[in-house]
């Protein structure tokens, strides 16, 4: 068993999703090097992306002028940001290797951290389409990288978790259960925040 | 004739094994007939929520007739689903559970099918009524009081089969499913006659015995409570029987089950102001809605562990089990919608969802995600053991999986990208103070959200009528195979 995974992990999982599986299926990579190393860059790329986008450009939400949010509190939000996903990381990873002694998978924390980063590969790479935030054309730029995401997740959980299709099966829709609550609750956070005068003004 | 035999012989060997007793069957041809319905009705109704879809985009798609406006369509479409499509799938598997947990056939079978073809011609009439512009103009309560009238009286034959079942069982305990089928029942009637109590003033016109403040406070009692007792309880009732019964596992924690039923029970009741924040109603009405709605995560996410864990060890079921999948994820869809509701209900969030297709997206997480998945997935085991035959097609079913789980994702999310995008311009401010946007400016811009929510609806809609024509190849030139009732151990049975 290898302790490192090689580099280039998260491009090779774009292009060739089959080898990164087995590579990590036969690995025993340390949680806090792949946090480090994966991890907190993933979740570094969409605030700033989503910074340079809205200083640029104002959110696009449809309407004719874009809005405009004071620089300051774009800084704060994409902190925030920053923030949000890397708790949506951590606790998606802790998650998984709760639930994995339910399905007999692999137990160490250090797996299951990879296991998310390659998840979250796609989309944190579509995530450059907040480098134009117009609403819709995130939505739907960020599909494909989304079906990417559910693949690698049905795919690749059975193999690097070492358990069969079937468990892998259960456990990938039980983890979308929680990644479908993680990214709604993320919606909630931002609407509360804006209540609280964060954000654009709105007449609350 | 091949593989009708495997079924047909497992249930002969058991009543062999009994030729004292005096034959007796359970009573399943009634459910064959509510579960074609309900299909049909899905494909329907679901027909129709893509047509309004439609509409959203070109709105001249209603061809400048009465009956195809939006406002009539709409209707149809949330009462062709609920009523038709989720209220025949709940009658059906109703009656075949309570059969079979009660080890008893049904009750009066002949009323069951009164409530068979009772229900159905309801929901066309009524359907009808509405295309014709009948309409109470209350929230899925929309039909005029004849309708009220024939729903209330098919509800008590209901209500009577079902009981009638219950007080002639053989086993002591009332079964899980039971106790959430029977809340059902009761508290369906309850709310049906209690928000509908009007006076008829035409045959098509009736007046509401309420008005103002008191008349929504009853509206949203009644509405949610339609959430909670049909779209949840009932449906919940539908996963306490078959999840268990397709992983042939008991269910994980049996008194977590209970526990959670008087949970939902009591909560539920409570949560209907949530839907009236910011209105002319008592504050504290609406922060007693937001505390119970709040309390009401833990019931639901006790709920949802329960049947992931059922489910957790009984995994090489899904090598030959299309149906398992569809529950699996029904609960993930559930789990979804029973946080983001909680969290709606929130007022400071309310403040930016409510009027918006935010709410649109929470409804369908729940209507597509948990409704109509796990009454796939419950039918894709159902229809094969009803006429003692394989499933038609495995491979269509696991297309369809896919199809469903994809339209709901995109409907969803093109909700969300909608919904946000809406609470914020309704409510963004310019320098001096006013509103930036105009509603006109603002809806002009949604058709993209709408063109992607219409590709969700055909997607999902595809996938539904590849079930009906799956289900229906598995179905036809077939009876519905006679099951006899096992016979109850002594220490059990009812003395
Ligand atoms: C704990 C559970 C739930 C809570 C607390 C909850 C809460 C809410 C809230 C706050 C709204 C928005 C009200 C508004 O702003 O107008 C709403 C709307 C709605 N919810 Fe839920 N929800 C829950 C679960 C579900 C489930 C499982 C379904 C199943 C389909 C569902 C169906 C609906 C429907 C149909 C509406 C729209 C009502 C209307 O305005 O016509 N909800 N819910
Ligand atoms: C092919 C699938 C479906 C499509 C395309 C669809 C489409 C729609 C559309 C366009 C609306 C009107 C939204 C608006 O007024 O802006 C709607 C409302 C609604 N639909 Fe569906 N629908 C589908 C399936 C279902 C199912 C299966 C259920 C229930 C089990 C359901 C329950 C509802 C309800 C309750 C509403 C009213 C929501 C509210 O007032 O807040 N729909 N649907």
């Amino acid at each position: 068993m290898k302790d490192v995974v090689s580099s280039w992990l998260l491009f090779r999982v774009l292009f060739n999703p089959t080898s990164v599986f087995e590579e990590l299926s036969n690995a025993e990579p340390q949680a806090h090097l792949i946090f480090l190393k994966y991890v907190l860059w993933l979740a570094i790329v969409p605030p700033v992306f989503a910074y340079i986008g809205a200083s640029k450009f104002g959110w696009r939400l449809g309407a004719e002028q874009p809005l405009i949010v004071p620089s300051n509190d774009l800084v704060l939000i994409s902190i925030a940001y920053f923030f949000a996903l890397l708790f949506g990381f951590v606790s998606a990873a802790i998650v998984a290797q709760w639930m994995a002694s339910t399905y007999g998978a692999r137990h160490a924390l250090g797996i299951h951290f990879a296991l998310i980063a390659i998840i979250a590969a796609p989309l944190v790479a579509g995530s450059v389409m907040h480098l134009f935030p117009h609403v819709f054309l995130n939505v739907v730029g960020l599909i494909p990288p989304l079906i990417w995401s559910m693949y690698l997740l049905y795919k690749g959980l059975p193999i690097v978790l070492d358990i069969s299709p079937e468990r892998g099966m259960l456990m990938a829709s039980a983890l979308i259960g929680y990644l479908l609550v993680g990214a709604v609750s993320l919606l909630g956070l931002t609407v509360a925040l804006w209540g609280r005068g964060i954000g654009p003004s709105i007449g609350i | 004739m091949g593989p009708r035999h495997w079924a047909v012989d497992r249930y002969l060997v058991v009543s062999d094994t009994e030729l004292s007793n005096e034959k007796e069957f359970y009573f399943d041809e009634v459910v064959t007939a509510l579960v074609m319905f309900s299909m049909l009705w899905a494909v329907v109704a679901m027909s129709v929520g893509v047509y309004i879809a439609a509409e959203l985009i070109w709105p001249s798609l209603d061809l400048g007739m009465p009956w195809l406006s939006f406002g009539r369509l709409r209707p149809l479409h949330t009462n062709g689903v609920i009523f038709g499509f989720g209220v025949s799938a709940l009658m059906g598997t109703a009656f075949y559970s309570v059969q079979r947990t009660s080890h008893v056939p049904l009750f009066a079978p002949k009323l069951a099918w009164v409530c068979c073809f009772g229900w159905q011609i309801c929901v066309l009439l009524g359907g009808m009524s509405l295309l014709a512009g009948w309409t109470s103009s209350k929230e899925y309560a929309e039909l005029e009081w004849p309708f009220d009238i024939a729903i209330t009286i098919l509800w008590v034959c209901f209500g009577i089969v079902f009981f009638g079942t219950i007080a002639k069982r053989r086993i002591k305990p009332i079964y899980i499913s039971n106790w959430f089928y029977g809340g059902l029942i009761i508290v369906i009637a309850m709310l049906h006659i209690v928000n509908n109590l009007a006076i008829p003033v035409t045959m098509s016109k009736s007046y509401s015995l309420f008005s103002g403040a008191p008349d929504a406070i009853v509206q949203w009692w009644y509405g949610h409570n339609a959430v909670g007792f049909l779209l949840t309880g009932g449906f919940l009732g539908m996963m306490y029987y078959f999840l268990p019964k397709q992983a042939e596992r008991p269910i994980w924690s049996y008194r977590l089950s209970i526990v959670a039923f008087w949970a939902f029970t009591y909560s539920y009741i409570w949560a209907g102001p949530h839907h009236l924040h910011y209105n002319a109603v008592p504050e504290w009405v609406q922060f007693l809605g937001v505390g119970m709605s709040l309390v009401l995560l833990a019931p639901s996410w006790a709920t949802m562990i329960n049947g992931i864990m059922t489910v957790s060890s009984a995994s090489e079921k899904l090598k030959t089990d299309p149906a398992l999948k569809f529950i699996v994820l029904s609960l993930a869809f559930y789990g979804l919608a029973t946080f983001e509701g909680p969290m709606m209900a929130i007022r400071s969030v309310n403040v930016v969802s409510h009027f918006t297709d935010w709410t649109i997206g929470h409804v369908h997480s729940g209507a597509l995600g948990w409704n109509a998945m796990i009454t796939y997935g419950t039918f894709y085991f159902l229809v094969p053991r009803l006429v003692g035959a394989k499933l038609y097609s495995v491979k269509l079913a696991n297309i369809h999986f896919w199809l469903a789980l994809a339209g709901t994702m995109l409907y969803v999310l093109s909700m969300w990208g909608a919904g946000v995008s809406q609470g914020l311009l309704w409510l963004s401010l310019d320098a001096i103070g006013e509103l930036s946007f105009s509603f006109k400016d603002i809806m002009a811009s949604m058709p993209p959200f709408y063109a992607l929510r219409l590709v969700a609806g055909l997607v999902f809609l595809f996938g539904t009528m590849l079930m009906t024509f799956n289900l229906f190849m598995t179905i036809i030139g077939r009876p519905t195979i006679q099951v006899e009732p096992p016979i109850v151990s002594e220490e059990w049975a009812v003395k």
